[in-house]
Parts: structure tokens; sequence; C-alpha cells
């Protein structure tokens, strides 16, 4: 095998394996997106969040008091 | 079946279609009879030519206008200190308590005689709104404020800080973007223009330890930059991109600040200035730092969230698109904006296909290895030239060489991927990158 038949063999298989690995993420990239907790799923660390940062529950100033006052 | 589980199935029946049209073309090239083939590869080859000459029309354009802008950028120096107006910075922070500290730190070293910093932070669930409330009522050269607000996306947050403040510019940034002392002045400069509704800035790459990153590093100048510099040339740039991007609030108001029904509320927000008669200039001097993702698969969701934002963009104001006149400028944005979220990735898949398949079957291999050297000539061509006017490190200029056979392929076929889903009006999310705290 000449030169020039090893660099098309190269270009051809870098472009075939780019194109597959190209597929092959974006699969992965949605099945990763369909484990990722959804919004309603979420709304317990939310909650978490609410409680810690609540200005009624904490009369201390934090930034709780700042997300009362510009929510 | 749940939502979830339909959206997959739907992306994963819509990736089989696109397999499927791919795999008969290959097909038919490869197993049709003779008079099918050759009416194919006939067909194919026509097709080839005009991309060829679109190819270079497109780089040659480019390049000319980006040089064109670049000669005749404003150079002159800042306005005296005194007779600069303030500026309200806004930073819409969803998840962010890795990077955003660092982005805050950044703002003490801005050169800037007034403004104001405020965070808006999207409903949070992690550390970000204890961590940039640390920062609140601190004054230096700017006042820092915090407001947050129930979880409602980067567009409402940012229409909360746009409300919330009160200086009559706006500098709109993202929690991972690091800006460099000048910013602010740099493109206020072009604000003397009171036709100028915003200055779009020039977005780099900070994390540069890995190939992808570099990669990107260099896409950002060769292929988001180039462009905006030729489009700033004509005061039309279509993208004000998120992480550095100075709007004048008279502009905002009168188009009604951002809309919440697209994934890109910056090319959104971009085209409706334009469509109100606003300019839009490009300032390569003021400059932001980003963190790109490091990984493909945080690549390939991050583009993803981009086409399809782009494609929402657009099917909104289709009716831009039929009407070149009296706008002329906007439709040629509009029309670039399509082109290269659509069209070219796609007809870039199908020629390397086509070469591909060429070399394989027919045995023409020469022609495929000539045009490997033609487009990486191209390719290291643009390198040098847009690293030249960015004055960005030479060491870019060599990853030419992968950049369109690897890096732009992969890309495009994830483009064509949310293209298609984009079509069919998949449901889609944000996608949260995940961040790297890199410095």
């Amino acid at each position: 095998m000449n030169v020039v038949d090893l660099m098309i063999t190269i270009v051809v298989v870098t472009i075939l394996v780019t194109i597959v690995l190209a597929v092959v993420t974006y699969i992965a990239y949605k099945l990763r997106l369909a484990r990722e907790p959804g919004p309603g799923e979420e709304s317990s660390s939310a909650l978490r969040y609410f409680v810690t940062h609540d200005p009624q529950a904490s009369r201390t100033p934090s930034a709780g008091k700042k997300r009362a006052s510009t929510a | 079946m749940t939502r979830r589980g339909r959206t997959l199935f739907s992306s994963f029946a819509v990736l089989a279609l696109a397999l499927g049209i791919t795999g008969s073309f290959v097909l038919l090239a490869l197993f049709g009879s003779p008079s099918v083939q050759a009416v194919l590869l006939r067909g194919v080859a026509v097709s080839l030519i005009l991309f060829l000459v679109v190819l270079f029309v497109r780089y040659f354009s480019l390049l000319w206008f980006a040089y064109l802008g670049h000669a005749e950028r404003n150079l002159a120096p800042p306005h005296h200190p005194r007779d600069l107006p303030p500026v309200s910075i806004l930073i819409p922070a969803f998840n962010e308590a890795k990077v955003i500290s660092e982005a805050l730190r950044s703002l003490d070293h801005v050169e800037y005689p007034e403004f104001e910093v405020l965070v808006v932070d999207d409903g949070s669930t992690d550390d970000t709104l204890e961590l940039a409330a640390a920062w609140e009522g601190r004054r230096g050269p700017a006042r820092f404020r915090v407001v947050t607000q129930t979880n409602a996306g980067k567009a409402a947050a940012l229409n909360t800080g746009i409300q919330q403040s009160s200086h009559p510019f706006v500098f709109c940034m993202d929690a991972d973007s690091r800006l460099e002392p000048q910013v602010l002045q740099m493109a206020m400069r072009h604000m003397a223009d009171p036709s100028v509704g915003a200055v779009a800035g020039n977005v780099k790459v900070r994390n540069r330890s890995t190939l992808l990153a570099k990669l990107q590093a260099l896409e950002y100048i060769e292929g988001l930059n180039l462009p905006r510099r030729a489009q700033g040339f004509v005061a039309a740039v279509n993208i004000v991109p998120g992480p550095v991007g100075l709007f004048r609030r008279e502009a905002l108001e009168e188009v009604g600040d951002y809309d919440t029904d697209t994934f890109a509320e910056d090319a959104d927000l971009t085209l409706k200035m334009m469509a109100a008669g606003w300019k839009v200039v490009y300032e390569d001097r003021a400059v932001a730092w980003t963190e790109a993702p490091e990984r493909w698969i945080d690549l390939a969701q991050q583009r993803y969230r981009w086409t399809r934002g782009i494609l929402q963009t657009l099917r909104k104001r289709r009716g831009v698109l039929a009407r070149p006149f009296p706008d002329f400028p906007l439709w040629v944005s509009a029309l670039q904006m399509g082109f290269e979220a659509v069209l070219w990735p796609v007809l870039n898949i199908f020629a390397h296909l086509f070469f591909a398949i060429v070399a394989l079957v027919f045995g023409g291999g020469e022609l495929i290895l000539y045009w490997l050297v033609l487009l990486t000539l191209l390719d290291l061509v643009a390198a040098l030239v847009t690293v030249s006017m960015e004055e960005e490190s030479l060491a870019l200029i060599p990853l030419a060489l992968a950049y369109r056979f690897v890096f732009v392929l992969f890309l495009d076929v994830v483009k064509a991927l949310a293209s298609l889903e984009e079509v069919f009006r998949l449901d889609m999310g944000w996608g949260k990158l995940e961040r790297t705290e890199a410095t």
C-alpha cells in the first residue's frame, strides 16, 4: 500500500468513525436526558431549599429573606 | 408510556428516519441498477459541485467582509470616564455554585466609573443564591445586588434583571463568564451612535486543557467570531452572545425584552431588535472568557439546544425569510442563520459520505484526497487570518487539520438530528451543562 492509499484509507475511516461517533453520542445524550430527574421530581429538593430559606421560618437575616422580598 | 418515554421514543424514531434516508441513499448508490446508480451519482455530483461553489463563496465572502470589518473597526479611544453612562450588569444563574463566585470576582477588575451588578438566581437548588448573596451590598467599583425567583428559565431571569435594574444600559453575561477589564468601555464606544441598539462582544474559550476544548477555542475564533465580524461590517450581527452583550435599555423596552418561548433567547432578541430598526454591531475588544464543554456528550447537548433554539427563533420570524425587502440586512441575517443551522450541516454530511462511498466503492480515492487537501488549506488560511485578527495563540492553527474532518463533521451530525427533531417539534428541556470549575 503506497502513501496515497494509506492517506485515503485514514481519511475515509476518520469520516465514517466520526459520523458513527456523533450518532452514538447523540443517543447517549438522549439516554442521559431521559435518566435525569424531571421538573416534578425536583420539587423535593426545591422544597428543601425553601424550608432552609423561608423567611417565615427564620428571622435571621439571610438569603432566604431576599428570596421572599424579591420572588 | 410516560411523557419522557414518549419523547425518547420519538427521538429515536427521528434518528431512525435520518439513518433510513441516509442508508437508502447509500444502498441505492451501492446496489441499485446501473441506470439508477448513474442518475444518482450524476445528481449527487452536480450537487457537490454546487456545494463546493457555495463553500468557496461562503468562505471568501466571510473572510472579505471580516477583513473589511477589521480594517474599519472603531479604533477611537474610549470616552473620558466622566462621559460614560452607568451600566447594569445582569447575571442570570441557575445552579452555578461552582462558578458564580469567580465570575463575581472578575467584576472587581472591570474598569468603568459606575456600574451595578445584579445576580438573578433562577430558583437554584444548589448554593448559588448563598454564594451570590455573600457579595450583596458590597461596594467598590460596583454595587452588588441579588434577586431570586422561582425557576422560570434564562430569558425570564434576564427579564427580571432588566426590570429590577435602573441604568440606561444593560450588560448581560453568563455565570461562567469572566470579563476583561476593558469590556464595558470598549462596548460602550459604539453606543455613541444612537441608532445602535446592541453590541455583541467577543467570546473566547477559557479552559484549553483538552483537545476538544482547544478545538472549540479555534471554532469560537474561526466559526463564530469570523461571521460576527463580517456581519458587524454591515451592522447586522445576528446573535448577541449570552456571555457578553451590551444593550440600550430604550431598545430593550421597545422590543419588549426577551421572549421566553425559544431556547436561543439571545438570537431571538437580536433579530427582534434588528426588525425594530436598531443596529447591532460587533466589538472584538469587548472580551469575555467562557467555559467550553470538555466532553463530547456535553458538546452535543449544548449544540442540540443552540440548533433547536435558532430554528424556533426562525420559525417565529418566518415572515422575515419570505420578504427580502424592505429590510434586506435582516433578511440576509435570518437566511444566514438558517443556512448555518440546517442546510450547511446536511450538505456537509452528504458531501463527506459521498466522497467516502466513492473512495470505497468506485476507487476514486484521489478525489477525496484532493478534497481533503483543498478544504484543509482553506481552513488553515481561515485559521491563520482569524487568529491573527484576534491576536490569539498561533498554537491553535495546526488544529485546523482536524477541525473539519472530525470536529465540524461531528457537530453537523448533531445539528442535523436536532433540526429533524425541531421539524417534528419534539419536547425538549434546557439541559444544564455540568461545570468543571475551570478558572
